[in-house]
């Protein structure tokens, strides 16, 4: 993939209207232009990269950890209302 | 009723609803320690602009994230906080090594900040509704 197709692909995201990832697309984007105008190193910049894939990685973590919660909180649910009947 | 108890015993042989059975509560102690990293984090935004501030800032994050991460890792059954927990850490540590090879550019010091803040509002939101 070329640097225009990336951004491209990118620009789809961020107009998904994706709630979690619209915002993070359209950031990164951002990110590679202040980049391409000069304002950060490429080492910078890849820094900065790595940590939006560390920000994914979180946000798969959270993801499993609410889906436990959900059940968690279903189950309970579940085992009061078989106690009380 | 009864035929749900029936229903849940078969669930429960599953790694996903056992999981979600023996999942860690809700911990007062991790939800402030990540409640202050979102604070700081924003506040620290601020500072980008002074070297001398803002390295001090950068180690101050530095350690409070390793305090979150470390405190997490002994909590039975919270893996997925610990794992969280350790990229976080890692994106702060970025930072404050970042500073042994000055100048580091204000807006370097911002993008970082804007990381450690979004994920610690997602670390802290999924924290906040652990089962009490």
């Amino acid at each position: 993939m070329t640097l225009d197709q990336i951004q491209q692909t990118l620009a789809q995201i961020a107009t998904s209207g994706d709630p979690t990832f619209s915002q993070f697309a359209s950031d990164i984007n951002q990110v590679v232009e202040q980049a391409k105008a000069g304002q950060m190193s490429p080492q910078d910049t890849a820094e900065i990269l790595r940590d939006a894939q560390r920000q994914l990685a979180i946000l798969d973590d959270m993801t499993q950890l609410q889906f436990k919660e959900t059940l968690n909180t279903c189950i309970t649910g579940l085992i009061m209302i078989a106690g009380a009947v | 009723m009864k035929q749900i108890v029936f229903l849940l015993v078969p669930l429960l042989s599953s790694c996903a609803v056992y999981d979600a059975v023996t999942m860690t509560g809700f911990d007062p102690n991790e939800y402030r320690i990540i409640t202050e990293i979102r604070v700081d984090a924003a506040y620290y935004k601020d500072g980008c602009a002074n070297p001398l501030i803002a390295q001090t800032n950068a180690v101050a994050m530095a350690r409070k994230t390793e305090l979150y991460q470390v405190y997490s890792e002994q909590i039975p059954n919270n893996t997925d906080s610990f794992k969280a927990a350790t990229s976080l850490n890692e994106i702060a540590q970025g930072l404050a090594k970042r500073y042994d090879s000055p100048p580091v550019p204000a807006l370097f010091c911002k993008l970082k900040y804007n990381s450690i803040e979004s994920s610690a509002r997602v670390i802290q939101h999924v924290i906040g509704n652990r089962p009490r």
